[in-house]
């Protein structure tokens, strides 16, 4: 870790704009964490704007365009049906972080939610909860997916839905051991001894508590989820061609990287690898920065 | 006696079991959930009416929902886990077939996770060097990060295509090597015991490509993981003890601070071998590898759920039941484990 922290006691610092620049001035002193957010910004501008700026239609076919090699015209080439692949990556953008950080709120919610009625209530309510989240977790996460969206029907919706519940039991038994620790400590005591209500301690001096650890999990669990939804997307569970989703246009480019048109296939794990490695590089950060046990529990 | 190993045995095993039956009353009630008629998909959209009506009957789906479960349950433990609806072939022949295949790319994956790993940990803690240290960190951050699916298609096009240095996505073999006797099924295995080296060295070279990009992941896990155990360890004072008797730098390193370092690894195996076997269903589409996990892919394709719905069952258990002989071999090794769980 470097020198640099966040707190900064020049007058500046009351101010908005004071901060953003402290941040950034901390990011940028970061060599990681300045190419995580390189990264994640570029992806965030492409998906945000590209369309708008790079008109071309994602699922326009010209079949007299087939396969052409990156160029002026198309950035990324075009594939079997003419489509340019720079409007489909962009739109794949869109849909990687968008279905990505809906698939970490709501897993957030649930599995947060079940942690803290399982962490507060204890007893026969925390067991069987309990139990159901080992249950989930007896499956490989993807496996699990997998089965979900296999019973749910194929489609980027089932996708998601298979794709969080495999994500709700690493919130919820975070949640739970944070609020188990957290309810042990002097100052929760101090609050029921000077006649706290439940409802007060709860809100007031647990739950703020468990903000850095929901963080620290929502930044692993963002790159995984981008992960398993590709994933899912390329064995034919998920998106489906000709939706410009980043697995779904890996697996349309299997059939033609091994004949030269390696582009098909490149630019969309280019995006999802630039995408998770930006999401993990945070995780690690915001342990690092709010994990007191500092470097020693670095992994 | 109110802990020890016993009672580590016996909580484990209790809380695995009731993991599984959890997991089996979910891949039940979401493969119950699969849209269409099974008996309908197995005969064909040509059968009649009256035909598929049998079936229903026969295959037990106008039982009531607990029967159901029940005769499917008993039916997977005596090993009957139905028919392929596109082939009619017992899944259990079918996954027989392709599980050595699987088994055989996991095993070289885990060989090539498990020495990159250490080496590489060993690199990047043992002169502490910052741009040793930053790269390897880079690597597991990136290895981490890349799927394994588009990974494997970058080494065929940059090593195969290109470079022609290793066999292109053709299976096991090349067309021309005998296939080797099948004693184990792992056709490396079974050329070298029966002295056929020319299959050997081939089957070798057609499983480097998927066994890499099968086991970047992790490696990349792996190598975080020991590397910030050894860092851990190193500063323990025990290591000061140790360096204080006399011992060298690397003695005190490789027989001192490794072998513990090494500890909390064994209880990331079971995380290993989810992320092998998930990653098996996605790097065998790529590399027309014939193993489990193609098996799968493609029974999703066609809409062949019944191989499916095996393999997530199968997992399930084999992940359990190794998660389980993990928690109980560290016990075995680190008697600290056997005290602690007791207290809790």
């Amino acid at each position: 870790m470097s020198e640099a922290t966040f707190v900064d006691r020049s007058p500046e610092r009351l101010r908005i704009g004071g901060r953003l620049a402290a941040a950034a001035r901390y990011v940028v002193r970061d060599r990681e964490l300045l190419i995580a957010t390189i990264l994640l910004g570029i992806l965030v501008l492409l998906a945000l704007f590209g369309p708008l700026v790079w008109t071309e239609n994602p699922n326009g076919i010209d079949v007299g365009a087939a396969l052409q090699s990156p160029s002026l015209a198309h950035p990324m080439g075009t594939d079997g049906n003419g489509r340019d692949i720079f409007a489909r990556f962009n739109e794949g953008a869109r849909i990687s972080l968008a279905v990505g950080a809906l698939v970490v709120l709501a897993s957030a919610l649930v599995g947060g939610t079940i942690g803290l009625v399982a962490g507060l209530w204890r007893g026969l309510t925390d067991s069987l909860l309990m139990r159901a989240l080992d249950a989930i977790l007896a499956f490989p996460p993807l496996i699990l997916a997998m089965a979900v969206t296999v019973g749910l029907g194929v489609g980027l919706k089932t996708a998601a839905l298979g794709t969080m519940l495999a994500c709700v039991p690493y919130f919820a038994r975070l949640l739970r051991s944070d609020v188990l620790r957290l309810r042990a400590l002097p100052y929760v005591e101090a609050a029921v001894a000077l006649g706290a209500t439940r409802k007060r301690i709860v809100l007031r001096h647990i739950f703020p508590h468990t903000a850095s650890t929901m963080l620290i999990q929502s930044a692993a669990v963002f790159g995984y989820a981008i992960l398993t939804l590709a994933a899912l997307g390329f064995v034919g569970l998920g998106a489906q061609i000709p939706t410009p989703e980043w697995g779904a246009m890996i697996t349309d480019g299997l059939q033609y990287a091994l004949t030269g048109q390696w582009w098909v296939a490149l630019f969309p794990g280019l995006g999802l690898l630039a995408a998770v490695v930006a999401a993990n590089i945070y995780a690690d950060r915001a342990r690092d920065i709010l994990d007191p046990r500092g470097e020693f529990a670095r992994v | 006696m109110r802990h020890g190993m016993p009672r580590l045995i016996a909580g484990r095993t209790l809380s695995s079991l009731s993991a599984i039956f959890g997991a089996s009353l979910i891949s039940f009630i979401f493969l119950r959930l699969v849209p269409g008629n099974p008996a309908r998909l197995f005969l064909g959209q040509f059968a009649s009416q009256d035909a598929v009506d049998k079936l229903v009957e026969q295959m037990g789906l106008k039982d009531p929902i607990y029967v159901q479960y029940y005769k499917y349950m008993w039916g997977f433990l005596r090993g009957d886990w139905g028919f392929s609806y596109t082939t009619g072939q017992p899944v259990t022949t079918q996954l027989g077939h392709r599980l050595p295949a699987t088994i055989e790319l996991g095993l070289y994956a885990f060989l090539f996770a498990f020495v990159g790993a250490v080496a590489l940990a060993v690199i990047a803690t043992y002169r502490r060097r910052p741009v040793v240290d930053g790269s390897v960190r880079a690597m597991s951050f990136f290895g981490l990060g890349t799927p394994p699916f588009w990974f494997g298609l970058v080494l065929l096009v940059v090593f195969s295509e290109r470079l022609h240095l290793f066999p292109g996505p053709d299976g096991r073999l090349s067309i021309d090597s005998t296939q080797p006797p099948s004693i184990t099924g792992l056709y490396t295995v079974d050329a070298l015991v029966t002295g056929n080296f020319a299959t050997f060295a081939d089957a070798l070279w057609h499983i480097v490509l998927p066994a890499i990009a099968l086991g970047l992941a992790p490696l990349a896990f792996l190598v975080r993981l020991l590397r910030a155990n050894l860092l851990d360890v190193s500063r323990e004072p025990f290591i000061v003890v140790v360096r204080s008797k006399g011992i060298g730098r690397f003695s005190a390193f490789a027989r001192h601070a490794l072998p513990n370092a090494f500890l909390p690894t064994l209880t990331a195996a079971g995380l290993i071998l989810g992320q092998l076997l998930a990653g098996s269903v996605l790097v065998e589409k790529v590399f027309n590898w014939p193993g489990a996990g193609a098996l799968v892919t493609d029974g999703i394709l066609r809409q062949d759920y019944a191989v499916v719905q095996a393999f997530i069952l199968l997992s399930a258990v084999v992940y359990v039941v190794v998660n389980l002989v993990v928690d109980i071999l560290y016990g075995v090794i680190d008697p600290r484990v056997r005290v602690v769980t007791a207290v809790a």
